[in-house]
């Protein structure tokens, strides 16, 4: 009955009977009755004075469309509120918009990066300090920070825009440099694990897409047993990388932090010999999910090839990462080159060898390695011997003599590539003592045994045949990735190939599991840097990146110890400081962007603003200004309660939309930063919030405000161990929203660095460290003798009128029970 | 506050005193001003010139320290022009008598050679709030309370309030802005020298008997002491250990330098807190503590509200929550105090604190209640005192006028005063490791009043050198008519201009509240550059 007199008034809403408040909106009554009718400008009774009119809907008896913010409800209307008409107007509208709205959403780092981590998040946790959470953002895509950040060819750092100011943010030491911080600080970073579900996928390999796939595999829930045939984990990152690229203590640690999740290990296990697919199945295996990389090496096939003193790079490194090094003669010959090829020729150098030559048919410049290995190599005295090509290897008297062809290119074929062809007559023969060759590498050289591995279906180069989407091989229920489906990769591609295997077993083992897929949406300033209009750096100053610290060449060949030191914090903080932020600070939480998402508003389609217009504004203590976001909605005004801000514009164009926006902060801003809350894009952002939230998951957390007596309710933004953000809730009482500077911005002290960590106890007049244990003991002891010597009216306590009621309660409890007085106190009247 | 926040949208006359809620309660301020806006009519009185003040129908620049005589004038008026409402007068309160007999001497003319205010000012004010029919609310802060006659100066207000009939509907009633977050809350928890929880008393022996049985322990009878009498019973030697849960007493105690000397007396000191404040690193004992945004618990606001603070993050390091430290203390010394969750501590508070029996956790989850809440399905309560007070009826307690403890002479000629800036807290441990916070507001600044200034030859950012007869601070100056002449104010967040080495443990003789608004001090002019010995020689030799 009280419900029926509140709400009156019968409407249909989508042919759903809602009851609703006499002169209410139509708005809202569809929030009401849950019913999501887009606005992107309506604040409490407010809407933007060019209305946003997303909110169209279609009324039975009324002609044309209506906006329902602005539509009184009337006994038995009905209301459309998805139909053609909208959502074509809807679209238009916000088309409108797209073409004058200019920014990034994701800064192009994050979407050259092969494993789509969100770079730009994690650089901005190093510029505040928060190591933890930066690696754990890594961690979200990568479970190999450690090794990455060493050997990473860094996709991302070249299309950094700062390349357009001075150089490249040296991102790939940033994210070495926090894993390393966690390593040395001894940070656990407790990374959430979903509850069982029971089942069971086997893991074939151990190395880095195998243990990355095992890790969120694993992260979901899942039992993982992984499968290696060597005696350790870790792969091509063990046996392939020497000591001084991924030192074996480092990769130890690695290795460590992504089995603290749970994964069980079987070493030794040779496939086709200890198990077969069919066992593996029989023992009652969900999934499996092959990651075996690329460990056959390619022959060279040419004559003399099984001489002493002639071996793979694979089988040469392996000796070297064993320990096993021997005498390799004074001069050495490496065929080939890609990256191997470099770490080969530098590991013969650290072994004594005095004379390493690559020796390859084309050019330095057209060698597949990554041109920073071969300039590594280069200042270590490695030679290179270019457009020539082994014929033939045979036994000397004083070592091998390798027979070397002249090479040219040839002419170019149907494609229009141009292979190098011998030149005849052009032989030359060097003497060496060593040949080590890497000219490519499979994953079999022939199939395991087993009547499953029988039917498992190779491509042409000996590799696994899965498919690029799914993962799948041609049997069901059995996944590769990593190397031994694409043959030698970097180690980010074989991470992200396992991730997104694992993606694709957990969606089929959970039925209710639904696959993210990442939306393309995306504004961009430029995609290439032609396109990137110089304006848009107006203001920045030059500074140049950090240098990574390293050892000299002439010391490092000395030894296999770490070559690059890695950066001080003071380093990795100043470097962090050089991010420009491209990305959208408010990439998480922008209205605009799911609006046009939700309405199928590309900006590549409608076109989007190719300069900035406005120039950004940081004079505001707490809020950063970029009118080239604004959609001129006007939310930023119609929440402020104090009349804090004007905007404005100067004319508008025939459509609708605003031309010369003006906006300013007036003396009444008391720096509330509800307009940021309320701002539909990142026109106004939190100068502090600088870590934007591409696909994390942002935990809400209600609380209440712990400065003065007004009990604000406020919600904590709670990424992993972070608070990221303070908002309030406008729905809530006692303050619907409100807060004042010190509500909103002043949470930094959360997680301050000066907080206390540990107990500390006087030694010697001293505060020293000390073990709960030793400094309540001390504290008992020294209450005990005083209330003998004194009575317990000789002890004092003070509560706090910051702690809780439930800590007060039990202070007063402490000092009336355990010590005996009534000397307790707080400071209510200070 | 016997009404609400919601309440204040009610009113129709806003009788602000010694309160500037724009800095202490920035969103409660906020309601006020948006009650103003929509005609509300707005008393303030201040001796500074407030934002509240500025846009006042009546600003009373009042005399520090003289509320009484204008609150009793008041009374006097409304009485005299027989505003005042009998019927609430006759039904509800006890001893008018006494309050008539009380105030009659203070007649608008007297107060106004008292508090500085004009006397047809106090006329029109009195009648305003007492306007019959209107709804009028006091709100107060620390501008009242913080004086060695705090409270004298709130009986007053209750007096003005019941003799106008302004309690017990909304939009009236008496309403303390409250300074700290949970600072209602530790004073409902019994963390008070003088009372067991909820206020009971430490004189009812069945009460005291009832927590022994559950608490299996004998509890003290003997009444303790306030924390600002603890310092001069550690001078005596009569307190030798100290437990200091969250508190920076160096920073934050009147006479700051007076309890510094009892600290370095004490035979042990403990302190828990999130930071090593100036206070911990005197301690014997340090326990780092979990901060607000680490723990489970509920703070209790100022109108009442009981509402939840939830755990977001983990504490840094071996950081614990302080109910926990306490519980492994109390086990440490052979108490048995063992607590799964905070939730289980507030199960017992409901057991035990008759205002809050009908609550928990699941009834505040999404919206915090207001006490009284006596039993489970009672709603809460946003007004107190509708029908009926507590004791039954209320009772009139008359006060006199007395001179603040402290006043200026030929020696300190200034009176200081002290208080908030909205964008810092407290002692700024929290708030000043936010840079935009530091942007806004970077140091403490000594308000001046321009004629004094001129007098002085004080410009803008000038060094100041305040000494008082405790103590004395270096700190600029800001030339603003804020201030009223013959007066100075200073904000306490700032270490580097520890305000409260100057101010004065003169304490209320019932609250022990300390007279943080008033003390004489004199000011000396150190010019732009302090360290200019030469400039400072001749300005002292003048």
């Amino acid at each position: 009955m009280k419900q029926e007199k509140r709400y009156p008034m019968n409407i249909v809403i989508d042919g759903k009977k809602v009851r609703a408040r006499a002169g209410s909106t139509v708005l809202e009554a569809a929030r009401k009755a849950g019913i999501d009718i887009p606005s992107m400008c309506r604040v409490g009774e407010k809407n933007s004075e060019v209305p946003c009119g997303l909110c169209v809907v279609e009324v039975e008896g009324r002609d044309g469309l209506v906006r329902a913010c602005d539509t009184v409800v009337e006994e038995g209307m009905v209301v459309a509120t998805r139909t053609e008409a909208t959502a074509a107007y809807r679209k238009e509208r916000l088309s409108d918009m797209a073409r004058d709205h200019f920014g990034d959403c994701k800064a192009p780092c994050n979407l050259t990066c092969p494993g789509q981590i969100n770079v730009q998040g994690y650089i901005a946790h190093v510029a505040k300090g928060q190591y933890e959470e930066a690696l754990r953002l890594v961690m979200e895509r990568n479970p190999f920070p450690f090794s990455v950040g060493r050997v990473c060819p860094r996709f991302c750092e070249t299309r950094c825009r700062r390349i357009l100011v001075d150089e490249p943010v040296s991102i790939n030491h940033l994210k070495r440099f926090v894993a390393d911080w966690c390593m040395a600080n001894k940070i656990d970073l407790k990374i959430p694990k979903e509850p069982p579900t029971g089942k069971k996928v086997a893991v074939i390999g151990g190395g880095p897409a195998g243990l990355t796939g095992a890790y969120f595999l694993a992260r979901k829930g899942h039992d993982v047993t992984v499968f290696e045939g060597e005696a350790k984990l870790g792969g091509m990152l063990r046996y392939g990388f020497p000591e001084y690229k991924i030192p074996k203590d480092v990769l130890d640690y690695e290795i460590a932090t992504i089995l603290r999740m749970g994964i069980a290990v079987r070493l030794n296990q040779r496939w086709g010999k200890d198990f077969t697919l069919q066992s593996l199945q029989d023992q009652g295996f969900d999934a499996i999910l092959i990651t075996i990389g690329s460990p056959v090496a390619e022959r060279i096939n040419i004559p003399g090839e099984t001489n002493p003193g002639v071996m793979s790079a694979i089988e040469f490194l392996r000796e070297i990462n064993e320990g096993g090094a021997r005498d390799y003669g004074r001069r050495a010959a490496v065929f080939g080159g890609n990256n191997i090829v470099m770490e080969a020729a530098r590991s013969l150098i650290r072994s004594g060898v005095e004379e390493v030559t690559v020796i390859y048919p084309r050019s330095v410049t057209e060698m597949p390695a990554n041109q920073r290995n071969i300039r590594e190599a280069e200042k270590e005295g490695v030679q290179f011997l270019t457009a020539a090509s082994p014929v033939q290897i045979s036994q000397g008297e004083d070592g091998l003599e390798v027979e070397l062809i002249r090479m040219r290119l040839g002419e170019p074929d149907a494609r229009g590539n141009r292979h190098p062809e011998a030149i005849p007559g052009s032989t030359n023969i060097i003497h060496v003592d060593t040949v080590v060759h890497s000219l490519g590498q499979a994953a079999f050289d022939e199939k395991p045994a087993g009547a499953l591995e029988e039917q498992l279906e190779l491509t042409p180069k000996n590799n696994i045949k899965a498919n690029p989407r799914t993962s799948l091989t041609n049997i069901p229920g059995i996944y590769a990735a990593g190397d031994s489906t694409s043959g030698p990769r970097s180690v980010i591609q074989a991470v992200v190939s396992a991730r997104r295997a694992a993606e694709n077993i957990h969606v089929q083992l959970d039925k209710n599991a639904v696959k993210v897929t990442e939306s393309r949406f995306n504004f961009t300033r430029g995609r290439s840097f032609d396109d990137v209009d110089l304006r848009n750096f107006e203001g920045i100053k030059v500074k140049l990146r950090e240098k990574m610290p390293e050892r000299p060449p002439e010391r490092a060949v000395q030894d296999f110890d770490e070559v690059k030191l890695g950066f001080t914090e003071k380093m990795a903080r100043r470097e962090a400081e050089r991010c420009l932020s491209c990305g959208c600070n408010a990439y998480g939480r922008c209205d605009f962007k799911s609006r046009c998402i939700e309405n199928g508003v590309d900006p590549n389609k409608t076109g989007q603003p190719k300069a900035p217009i406005y120039s950004r504004d940081y004079s505001h203590p707490a809020i950063a200004v970029d009118m080239n976001k604004c959609v001129f909605c006007q939310r930023c005004k119609n929440a402020c309660e104090y009349d804090g801000l004007e905007i404005t514009a100067g004319s508008f164009a025939d459509n609708g939309r605003p031309r010369d926006i003006s906006f300013r902060f007036t003396e009444n801003c008391v720096s509330c930063g509800k307009c940021v809350d309320f701002c539909s894009t990142g026109a106004l952002s939190k100068k502090d919030a600088i870590v934007p939230v591409v696909n994390e998951e942002v935990r809400d957390v209600r609380s209440t405000c712990p400065y003065c007596g007004a009990g604000c309710q406020i919600v904590l933004k709670v990424k992993g161990n972070t608070v990221m953000e303070v908002t309030a809730d406008p729905e809530q009482a006692p303050n619907y929203g409100a807060l004042c500077v010190k509500g909103r911005f002043g949470f930094n002290f959360i997680q301050h660095p000066d907080r206390l960590k540990t107990p500390l106890v006087r030694r010697g007049g001293q505060l020293v460290e000390a073990s709960w244990d030793e400094a309540l003991e001390e504290v008992a002891k020294r209450f005990f003798d005083l209330k003998a010597m004194y009575g317990p009216d000789s002890i004092a306590g003070f509560s706090c009128a910051r702690c809780t009621n439930e800590e007060n309660f039990l202070m007063q409890k402490f000092m009336r029970t355990a010590i005996g007085t009534n000397n307790i106190d707080h400071c209510a009247r200070l | 506050m016997t009404n609400s926040i919601a309440d204040i949208a009610e009113a129709d006359v806003l009788f602000l005193i010694g309160s500037n809620a724009d800095t202490g309660h920035p969103t409660i301020g906020l309601r006020l001003h948006q009650a103003a806006d929509r005609g509300a009519k707005l008393i303030v009185v201040d001796p500074r010139q407030t934002a509240f003040a500025r846009r006042a129908d009546h600003w009373l620049q009042i005399n520090p320290g003289t509320d009484v005589a204008l609150l009793n004038a008041m009374c006097q008026v409304i009485i005299e022009d027989d505003l005042h409402d009998k019927e609430f007068v006759r039904k509800r309160t006890e001893d008018f008598d006494d309050l008539k007999k009380t105030v009659s001497r203070y007649t608008p003319e007297y107060a106004s050679e008292i508090t500085g205010v004009p006397a047809d000012d106090i006329r029109a004010v009195a009648r305003l709030y007492a306007s019959p029919g209107k709804n009028s609310a006091i709100f107060y802060g620390m501008g009242l309370a913080h004086h060695a006659t705090g409270t004298d100066n709130v009986k007053c207000v209750a007096n003005l309030a019941m003799l106008c009939g302004k309690l017990g509907k909304p939009g009236c009633g008496v309403n303390p802005l409250r300074g700290q977050n949970n600072v209602q809350g530790a004073c409902d928890m019994g963390a008070l020298f003088n009372t067991l929880p909820g206020y009971t008393g430490l004189v009812s022996e069945e009460t005291f008997e009832k927590y022994e049985k559950r608490w299996g322990v004998k509890l003290p009878r003997r009444p303790g002491r306030a924390a600002t009498e603890v310092w001069d019973a550690i001078h005596e030697g009569d307190i030798r250990g100290l437990y200091i849960m969250g508190e920076d007493p160096v920073l934050a105690d009147p006479n700051a330098n007076h309890a510094v000397e009892a600290l370095e007396k004490l035979d042990f000191l403990l302190v828990q807190d999130i930071f090593l404040t100036d206070t911990a690193r005197m301690a014997d004992v340090v326990l780092p503590a979990a901060c607000y945004a680490e723990k489970d618990g509920t703070f209790t606001s100022t109108e009442r509200r009981v509402q939840r603070v939830r755990k977001a993050v983990d504490p840094p390091g071996e950081a614990r929550p302080d109910w926990q430290i306490l519980c492994a203390l109390a086990a440490k010394m052979g108490y048995r105090m063992h607590y799964d969750s905070a939730e289980e501590i507030f199960d017992e508070i409901t057991e035990f604190i008759p205002q809050y029996r009908g609550m928990s956790y699941e009834r505040i989850d999404r919206v915090g209640l207001q006490w009284p809440v006596p039993d489970k399905d009672h709603p809460g309560t946003p007004v107190l005192h509708v029908g009926k007070f507590v004791r039954g009826k209320g009772l009139f307690i008359p006060e006199d006028y007395t001179q603040p403890v402290e006043l200026p002479d030929g020696d300190y000629p200034f009176i200081l005063t002290t208080g908030r800036e909205v964008a810092q807290y407290n002692f700024g441990s929290m708030t000043r490791k936010t840079p935009a916070i530091e942007e806004l507001c970077p140091e403490a600044l000594a308000e001046v009043n321009p004629s004094d200034a001129e007098r002085m030859g004080i410009k803008d950012r000038d060094w100041l050198e305040i000494t008082s007869r405790r103590g004395s601070i270096r700190i600029r100056a800001k030339v603003t008519d804020n201030s009223q002449e013959g007066t100075v104010f200073v904000p306490y967040h700032f270490v580097e201009a520890p305000v409260n080495r100057l101010t004065l443990n003169a304490l209320d003789r019932l609250s022990r509240s300390p007279q943080y608004k008033i003390c004489a001090v004199r000011i000396e002019n150190l010019g732009a550059d302090p360290d200019n010995k030469e400039k400072r020689a001749i300005l002292t030799e003048n």
